[in-house]
């Protein structure tokens, strides 16, 4: 694992929900990471963000961490969920609240 | 690379797939996409995207800034 990856998954495994985001959860630099703020905010779990726009090494490496090509990018209970499309979709079904809740209140 | 060209290239890797999409701004670069393709039978919905994704390739991280994708499997 290069040095990035490290740090990647430090970051994973600090928060039980992380975004991989364009700017933060009060002022979204992108449509798509803004439409997953919104659904997260409306589950109410804590959840933490990482602003990629502020660090190049981050933006690049999880790409290729998560063998994903775009930001946003949801991480919950240590594990990749998808982007904006498929966190969208996961809501609209009803499963995306549930899949939160256990993983934030596991120990 | 414009709608028809995508269209083109997800239908060459996934033969028999249905494949629509639009160019959502019309400037050429932001796309969205719906595909059906029995391919993606007994995949989770991250690797149908991933399939996807790596059909375009270097067109991600490239001339295509956005792609709003909808994957699923024909219904019979």
């Amino acid at each position: 694992m290069s040095s990035v990856d490290d740090r990647i998954q430090s970051l994973i495994d600090g928060s039980k929900v992380l975004l991989f985001m364009k700017g933060n959860r009060a002022i979204p630099m992108c449509g798509f990471s803004a439409a997953v703020i919104q659904v997260l905010d409306r589950t109410n779990v804590p959840y933490q963000t990482v602003d990629v726009l502020q660090d190049s090494e981050i933006r690049e490496g999880v790409k290729s961490f998560s063998n994903w090509p775009t930001i946003p990018q949801l991480y919950v209970g240590g594990k990749f969920v998808g982007g904006c499309d498929i966190v969208r979709e996961m809501d609209s079904r009803g499963e995306l609240a549930p899949l939160l809740r256990t993983a934030t209140s596991e120990n | 690379m414009n709608a028809e060209d995508i269209r083109a290239k997800i239908e060459e890797a996934l033969p028999g797939s249905r494949v629509q999409v639009r160019d959502t701004t019309g400037g050429g670069d932001h796309f969205e996409a719906v595909v059906v393709a029995t391919q993606f039978t007994g995949k989770s919905v991250v690797e149908q995207h991933r399939m996807i994704y790596s059909i375009l390739g270097p067109a991600m991280s490239g001339p295509i800034h956005a792609l709003a994708l909808r994957t699923s499997t024909p219904t019979a």
